[in-house]
């Protein structure tokens, strides 16, 4: 397992280099997300133009990644053109696994090729092929198109579909019907790079370290985390079941957040909603949990709609953010940026931005040229395709943040962004430390990054005192303790996307799950390495700090680990959480304890004996 | 006994895949598993696990001169016999066959499968 290579691609000189991945390299950083931030940090620059040749595209496999390891997931890194700061991006999906097969752990992409290309991967080598025959092909046929050329129906691609060509600043790396490394742009950069799609088959054994005890130990695990009541639940169910809850408390975006509930409308996205368009469920590589549907509309004006999901986020990405409740027209909206290759986050929220600004008529439909009114599925389907072809006002919108630049100073309170990515499907002013959560993540505005979902399920005082190893308040609009939290849940999850392990069967959701003592076990048994649980702490903090130290030197510090004026400013004006907001004091007394955890200075800055403790040198 | 099979609950996840061969050869690799799922990923996502029926008449083995008791606890079997199998439901990789020798009684592709779409049938 220990053998798998670091391939280094440079696209305008056609060259390829293999090496190995250094034992104390991995003892540092693991791999997947903790080796790309590495291999990223040694290109990273303030002045790295993110479209540039020199910016790397790095993807890096987990440590875990192929094995049984409860998910098997690959990170993609890269400076972000949607951001213009830390790119990254995760995907389940088969791709890490066959990239591991195939004998790799990460590959650095760098250069522009002359012509469209695309790379072939297989079993230790590498080739730069003709993507001529690609272009223009949505992010389905392109794959499909490749196992055709090449005659392999088990072959895994990692693509870009017509958004990742023209360069939308905020297009996906996708792979199979549904996976995507969506956040941050990592498709656009890709384009830039002329590189259509990553083909990979790999038939290369796994050793693993000690078959017996690790077989064992899995399936003690596995018995284990199969009676958690949520991944029970997520197996039938998927994510769309946080829909119901997120509605009766008041947590959705609604509206661009002028809202944050559709009240008793909401039976219309909820999980049961979805049932009879789904035919039954299907997992990424190695996960038990299986939390997608596969679903297909069979009648109606989206009649042969098909395709894997959604999950809650896109729903309300493309669903309750743009006041739309039509489930169909959300699936088909949901399938339609699949096959572009765009963030269905990113688009749902610049699209609600637009829609707000038509309402306060900052734009109009001279502007726009279609009607970009609240809940309209047939515009929402129209600048979807307006966008990923660049096309009026779908290429103004298509640059994402920068479009500020256009639509001039009135819009730029309507875009509710931190670090330059918008905020999610979600409303934070209740819960205080999913708002630190957003404020403070390293790759901007993201629930992944942290999210104390724990924090939802006002466990005893004392048991969480436990958990993360000091005093934090059970009270969910509380924001006493709620740093640690944050602080904690950015450490699990580093390590966590370090190794290819899927959030879900993490403490992430559920105290019982998966968490460090587990983690290095299973590498112990899997690899040989031997790293205890408070090493894996420390690499996690050693991952955590770097990505910050990139951000440093962008020029972020404390005044931008802050949330958009709306969430400080404006009470929640109705519904279960109708009063809510983020008081600066309260706020300010989270970040100053998540940075004094952290071993960062008030102003959000590495400490110089943070930094040695953890020998990052940048 | 025999291993039956509910496509329409398999997740494709692999973990059968994975478990058989690490059980039987200490490696991980799906391409050297008695089990194989069948994807149709980029279209209808349905999946199909393939694997030995254990059929009393065993078409695989016809021309043989071979204990049938014997080869049926065998996992690793050649590729001609693959061949012979009238519901293509061994793995083939290379010259090699994988045959499920159902674990000597504890298959333990049956004990990761949490949507049950493999269960032990006696």
């Amino acid at each position: 397992m220990l053998d798998r290579k670091i391939a280094f691609v440079d696209l305008s000189a056609e060259s390829i280099r293999t090496e190995s991945f250094p034992v104390e390299l991995r003892l540092q950083y693991i791999g997947g997300r903790g080796m790309n931030m590495f291999l990223l940090s040694k290109y990273y620059t303030p002045s790295l133009d993110p479209f540039s040749p020199h910016n790397p595209l790095i993807f890096g496999a987990g440590l875990l990644t192929g094995t049984l390891g409860f998910g098997s997931r690959v990170s993609i890194a890269s400076k972000s053109p949607e951001t213009g700061h830390l790119g990254d991006a995760n995907m389940g999906g088969e791709f890490g696994a066959e990239l591991v097969k195939a004998g790799f752990s990460h590959l650095v992409i760098t250069g522009r090729s002359p012509q469209p290309a695309y790379l072939f991967i297989r079993n230790g080598e590498i080739e730069i092929r003709s993507g001529r025959a690609l272009m223009g092909l949505d992010t389905v046929e392109t794959q499909q198109k490749i196992r055709t050329l090449l005659g392999d129906d088990r072959l895994q691609a990692a693509c870009i579909g017509l958004a990742g060509e023209n360069r939308v600043r905020y297009a996906a790396i996708r792979s199979g019907l549904k996976s995507a490394a969506a956040r941050t742009g990592m498709g656009a950069v890709m384009g830039s790079k002329n590189l259509k799609a990553i083909a990979v088959r790999g038939t290369l054994d796994i050793r693993v370290s000690d078959p017996r005890r690790y077989l064992n130990y899995y399936q003690r695990q596995l018995q284990k985390l199969m009676q958690s009541n949520w991944v029970q639940a997520l197996g039938k169910q998927g994510t769309p079941l946080l829909f119901a809850a997120a509605n009766a408390v008041g947590f959705l975006s609604v509206r661009n957040n002028q809202f944050t509930t559709v009240g008793e409308q909401g039976y219309q996205l909820e999980a049961e909603a979805l049932e009879p368009f789904s035919n039954g469920m299907v997992a990424c590589h190695a996960c038990p949990a299986h939390c997608r549907h596969r679903f297909v509309i069979d009648a109606g004006p989206y009649k042969g709609t098909r395709g894997e999901g959604p999950e809650y986020a896109s729903i309300g990405s493309l669903g309750t953010k743009l006041g739309n409740l039509d489930l169909e027209n959300i699936l088909s909206a949901v399938e339609l940026c699949n096959r572009y290759g765009l963030d269905t986050i990113s688009t749902g929220s610049y699209i609600a931005w637009a829609m707000e600004l038509y309402q306060r008529g900052i734009l109009d439909r001279q502007k726009t040229g279609i009607p970009l009114e609240w809940g309209n599925g047939t515009s929402i389907l129209k600048i979807l395709e307006m966008i990923a072809h660049r096309k009026g006002f779908g290429d103004i919108l298509a640059e994402g943040s920068f479009a500020r630049e256009t639509l001039g100073t009135s819009s730029r309170d309507y875009l509710l962004e931190i670090k330059g990515l918008p905020i999610e499907m979600t409303d934070e002013r209740l819960p205080k430390s999913f708002a630190l959560g957003l404020a403070t993540s390293t790759r901007g505005a993201c629930h992944m990054r942290s999210r104390p979902s724990m924090d939802a399920l006002g466990l005893p005082q004392a048991f969480l005192k436990k958990i993360y190893g000091g005093p934090v308040s059970n009270r969910i609009g509380s924001y006493n303790g709620k740093g640690r939290m944050v602080w904690w849940h950015e450490l699990l999850h580093a390590i966590t996307d370090a190794l290819g392990v899927c959030r879900f069967q993490t403490a992430f959701s559920s105290p019982h799950a998966l968490q460090y003592r587990q983690f290095a076990r299973l590498i112990k048994l899997a690899t040989g390495l031997e790293i205890s649980s408070g090493q894996l702490r420390t690499i996690a903090e050693r991952i955590y700090t770097l990505e910050r130290m990139m951000l440093v030197g962008d020029g972020i510090s404390r005044k931008d680990d802050t949330l958009p004026k709306r969430y400080f400013e404006e009470p929640i004006p109705e519904g279960p959480a109708k009063g809510c907001v983020i008081e600066r004091k309260g706020f300010d007394h989270m970040l100053d304890e998540y940075y004094r955890l952290h071993g960062w200075d008030s102003n959000g800055i590495p400490t110089k004996r943070t930094l040695n403790r953890l020998r990052i040198k940048i | 006994m025999r291993i039956s099979v509910n496509r329409k609950k398999c997740t494709g996840c692999h973990l059968c895949e994975l478990v058989c061969s690490l059980f039987h050869l200490g490696v991980i690799n799906p391409e050297k598993a008695a089990i194989r799922i069948q994807k149709d990923d980029l279209n209808t996502s349905m999946n199909t696990p393939l694997v030995c029926r254990q059929c009393k008449e065993m078409k695989c083995l016809e021309g043989e001169a071979v204990e049938e008791k014997l080869e049926k606890e065998q996992f690793l079997w050649v590729k001609a016999r693959a061949d012979r199998c009238p519901f293509d439901s061994l793995s083939v990789f290379g010259q090699d066959a994988y045959h499920c020798d159902l674990c000597s009684g504890h298959p333990q592709c049956v004990s990761v499968c949490t949507s049950e779409a493999i269960r032990v049938k006696k």
